[in-house]
């Protein structure tokens, strides 16, 4: 048998349904969301930790002169310290996808469909192995070779020769960043394909080393001794980041940006819980003081209520929880294909949701604990007095402040008074409202931040289409194609070249001492200057490498070490390390020719983006058609757009972050609103009996709930402003190496006043109209 | 059983300090059935608070059945006002959304006065004595004021208290069901209850041993 006080929990809960639902929701809508970006997260974490590594991903690439053949191979993998080795020759080239429209093309040459030791990729669709006249495609660039399955696609090779291949098949290669965000098709052939035979490939050797597999320059050693024991010369070691995806850094921004919105509605609900409770026990006050007469201890009544509040907080977990993994997981799915990752599982760890469970019942109950002991220790004359709080009206200088204004209407003056006195009331429905808008124009700031960093960044970039070769070729010669060339206002041929900084491969440019072409934001110090001698600019990437301004930079160019003096940084959109110097001194390095080049930055006559995209094709086929092997023309807003694809993800979970603190919050704030119309019953029923129409009632309450609003979204702005900060510092640290710039989007911060407006006059009306109809002795009833 | 000794209570209030009791000495003895009359603010229900341990006094000493109330904790204040204390309050106070029986039941479950299986059968008892055991699984709502105030009264019984304070108990209710509550009252005094009950009505008053008249916060 229940004992009475129990049953009077239960039948408390049943007893106004209207307002148990609306508390359940709100506390559901918070366990929803935690639950969602928990899971989430714990998916995305588990399964793209896996995917990489599963892919048995090679520690060093070797590009060597000449071909790799099994016996190579297969002596390099008895060499001391290396676990495995295989060959894999590439073949670079272009993928026509419409007339007169080629993007760039990496084929890789596979020596056994049936053996793939290192960087593996499985079936998807089709065809496997392919035939010697088929390709298989990554399944991320089918759409972006704008092909299907079986179609014969046309290959530009470096030879100028082109060549109908077949796809037969699509494959998932886990450990390639997806072709669409590349803007770029990659593929593979096998061993006897024709193309291996009539094109030039870049003969590699990718190896495993046998231990320590995370260590940089452990690996980097290997290689050096398997380079220096081949007897071949190798061209380049690439040493990829060991146990990193490629897109590594998206992935830990994204993550980062999950979890911190999972805090911040983690947050919410908190405050939800604490405003839900603070409703029911303010209703609850003169039954506690029956209760204390009755003989009731102070411990009694609090697990009374913390009781109560384990109820409401189970029934929400039983909504939210389910739902939460749902929606998680659907979301999982999404970012995962993002990422060209494939879940195996969209389940969530059984530890995510046993912690959800226990953080779900003992959060609240955390949370409550502070009121309710307030509540179960007031004595029985405070809990039976009509006094609203231990200060009436008048006695705070606020108070007095506020009943000086009297050039209201009388209504709307009641209702700016009722709504300041009740600090405890007002403060947790600011305070929910103010969590709810703050992650919300957070989240909105984040992802302008990123929009206008991408804008600033194409901003210093001021030529419109990018020419590359597929090898240094003579300026004079594409110097004469350019010049002619009706589309094309201004060409500048910048001299580059790759070094080493420490481990990490750099990229070295060398622009025109006088371009016009590039404006990039100085972080510190200058630009470049015509009479510099051995000075370079870096990026903020470059930056990272313990390295400062006025100090050197060492750098590897062809074996040797050579220092240059680092007069400025920049801030540059780009994940990777680049170093800004004249070209003389690029030149005097790297010994290259001055003569030639392997780029070209082109000023268009029409540069809005049709005219880009034009320019960019009548570009390349006149070079092409002057026998200059060109490797890709891209114009600049399609690089633009290759950039802002990589940061799809993140801008997902942020714009998603927003979306979930709309509905969390929203209904959390419907709920918080209308429950405390629920708690001004008395009042109104004294308003009704007074004269008031349930019209003006109405109005007033309204007006009440607009004032919350606006008084909340001022603090949600103000709030908004170090959680931005943070935002931008962790997630541009993380992917692009340094801060974003801070910026308050006028969209969000609108947006934000116009949704909470919205819901406050919403959630108000009606229960204000309902509580003005009631009659008015049930309003001031007792009870 | 109840020992009052220049008793004080001043409230401070934003208007500035008011005295409620101003030193008030009274002596009630076991099962004296004592009406505290006088007007509205003259401080009747003030005293009836300090005796049932609601309200503390500023100054003075207070005992009720041999306790000092001015020493005991929160907690112990409230065992022991469960204990020693019944209360009747004007508007019945009932929890709603208990039945009859469990309002009354509800003193024993937090005093654990009775082994649980016992309570039900003490709580029908104790409605059949005010008559409404008819009424038991009813909700409050669905009864009388009269009714409810029987109730009251049931539960003000229910862990047997010695005292039985009541606070202007029938001032809502008819001049009928006001009659019969006092004459309620009077057996419960003549079965050795000490009853204070504060009250307007000058009639009912009349029935008790004893009237005690508060004006302006102290005895008249």
């Amino acid at each position: 048998m229940i004992a009475p006080r129990w049953r009077k929990v239960l039948r408390d809960i049943g007893q106004t349904p209207l307002r148990t639902a609306l508390a359940v929701v709100a506390m559901a809508a918070g366990a929803f969301g935690v639950t969602m970006i928990l899971t989430s997260y714990s998916i995305l974490k588990r399964e793209l930790g896996t995917m990489y590594t599963d892919t048995r991903p090679a520690s060093a690439i070797l590009t060597i002169d000449g071909t790799v053949d099994d016996t190579l191979v297969d002596s390099v993998r008895r060499m001391p310290g290396v676990a495995d080795a295989e060959a894999r020759p590439v073949i670079y080239g272009r993928i026509q996808v419409a007339k007169d429209h080629w993007l760039p093309l990496t084929l890789f040459v596979i020596r056994d469909f049936s053996d793939i030791r290192l960087d593996r990729f499985k079936p998807d669709s089709g065809a496997w192995p392919p035939g010697d006249d088929e390709m298989l495609i990554e399944r991320s660039s089918l759409s972006v070779a704008n092909a299907s399955l079986s179609d014969r696609v046309i290959i530009r090779t470096s030879d100028h020769a082109e060549h109908a291949v077949r796809i037969t098949g699509t494959v998932h290669a886990a450990g390639l960043a997806p072709g669409w965000m590349e803007h770029a098709v990659t593929g593979f052939v096998s061993w006897s394909s024709h193309l291996r035979s009539s094109a030039t490939s870049a003969d590699q050797l990718r190896l495993l080393v046998a231990t320590d597999a995370l260590n940089e320059r452990h690996i980097r050693d290997v290689a050096s001794k398997v380079e220096a024991s081949i007897n071949r010369k190798v061209t380049r070691i690439d040493v990829p980041t060991p146990g990193r995806h490629p897109h590594a850094a998206q992935m830990d921004t994204f993550l980062f940006l999950l979890g911190a919105f999972g805090a911040l509605t983690f947050a919410l609900s908190a405050v939800l819980v604490a405003t839900m409770i603070h409703a029911l026990l303010t209703e609850q006050l003169r039954q506690i003081g029956v209760m204390k007469t009755v003989g009731a201890s102070t411990m009694q009544i609090a697990a009374l209520y913390l009781g109560q509040v384990a109820i409401l907080a189970a029934a929400a977990l039983a909504i939210g929880i389910p739902l939460g993994i749902d929606a998680g997981g659907a979301y999982a799915r999404f970012a995962a294909s993002m990422l060209n990752a494939t879940l195996r599982s969209t389940l969530p760890p059984l530890w995510i949701i046993a912690a959800e469970v226990l953080a779900g019942i003992a959060i609240p109950l955390l949370v409550a604990l502070g009121p309710i002991a307030r509540a179960s220790r007031i004595t029985i004359h405070e809990a039976f007095s009509n006094d609203i709080g231990r200060h009436p009206f008048g006695t705070r200088r606020f108070d007095r402040w506020l009943a000086r204004i009297q050039w209201l209407p009388r209504p709307l003056m009641l209702s700016l008074r009722t709504t300041f006195h009740r600090r405890g009331r007002l403060i947790l429905t600011v305070a929910t409202l103010a969590a709810g808008g703050a992650a919300f124009i957070a989240a909105l700031n984040v992802s302008a931040a990123w929009n206008r960093t991408l804008a600033a960044d194409a901003r210093g970039r001021r030529f419109d289409v990018q020419a590359v070769f597929s090898r240094p070729v003579p300026i004079a010669q594409v110097q004469q194609v350019l010049d002619k060339h009706p589309d094309v206002v201004h060409a500048e041929y910048w001299i580059e070249s790759g070094a080493m900084l420490g481990e990490t491969n750099v990229s070295l440019i060398g622009p025109d001492a006088n371009t016009k072409l590039l404006d990039l934001p100085l972080i510190a110090g200058r630009w470049l200057q015509p009479d510099d001698e051995a000075v370079a600019v870096i990026n903020q990437s470059a930056l990272a490498h313990d390295l400062h301004l006025g100090g050197n930079i060492p750098l590897r160019i062809n074996g040797k070490i050579v220092t240059w003096r680092i007069v400025g940084v920049v801030n540059e959109l780009a994940p990777h390390a680049n170093v800004y110097a004249p070209p003389r001194t690029i030149l005097a390095a790297t010994g290259k020719s001055p003569d030639l080049t392997r780029s070209a930055r082109i000023v268009t006559r029409q540069r809005d983006i049709p005219g880009q995209l034009a320019a960019a094709k009548s570009i390349e086929q006149a070079l092409n058609n002057a026998g200059i092997d060109v490797a890709a023309v891209q114009s600049l807003s399609d690089s633009r757009k290759s950039f802002a694809d990589h940061l799809v993800i993140i801008k997902s979970a942020l714009i998603f972050a927003a979306l979930l603190v709309v509905l969390v919050g929203g209904l959390g704030l419907t709920s918080t609103l209308t429950l405390n119309v629920f708690e001004r019953t008395r009042e109104i029923g004294i308003l009704s009996a007074i004269g008031a129409t349930p019209r003006t009632i109405a109005r007033d309450v309204v007006f009440e709930g607009m004032v919350m609003a606006v008084l909340s979204w001022f603090i949600a702005v103000i709030a908004a402003i170090p959680i931005t900060f943070a935002l931008d510092d962790a997630a541009g640290r993380m992917f692009i190496r340094s801060a974003l710039d801070f910026y308050m989007s006028p969209t969000a911060v609108a947006a934000w006043l116009l949704l909470v407006l919205i819901l406050a006059a919403l959630s108000r009306f009606h229960p204000a109209r309902r509580s003005a109809r009631l009659a008015v002795r049930e309003a001031i009833a007792y009870e | 059983m109840i020992h009052l000794q220049a008793l004080s209570k001043t409230y401070e209030t934003p208007a500035g300090s008011f005295e409620a009791l101003c030193g008030i000495d009274l002596d009630i003895d076991a099962g004296e059935f004592v009406a505290i009359v006088g007007k509205s603010g003259s401080g009747k229900s003030t005293l009836l608070n300090m005796v049932g341990g609601i309200d503390r006094p500023s100054s003075g000493s207070l005992t009720v059945n041999g306790a000092s109330i001015a020493s005991l904790t929160h907690n112990e204040l409230a065992m022991w006002r469960g204990r020693t204390v019944g209360f009747v309050f004007q508007f019945f106070q009932l929890l709603p959304t208990l039945t009859v029986a469990e309002n009354v039941m509800l003193p024993m479950d937090f005093l654990g006065t009775l082994p649980g299986s016992q309570r039900k059968k003490r709580a029908m008892d104790l409605l059949d004595r005010v008559a409404v055991a008819d009424q038991a699984d009813k909700l409050p709502s669905a009864l009388s004021g009269g009714q409810q105030q029987r109730v009251a009264i049931a539960r003000a019984l229910a862990n047997d208290p010695p005292v039985i304070l009541a606070d202007e108990p029938t001032g809502n209710l008819d001049s009928e069901t006001s009659t019969a509550i006092f004459k309620l009252f009077g057996e419960l005094s003549s079965e050795g209850k000490t009853l204070l009950v504060v009250t307007h009505d000058r009639e009912a008053a009349a029935t008790v041993s004893r009237t005690v008249t508060i004006a302006d916060g102290c005895v008249a």
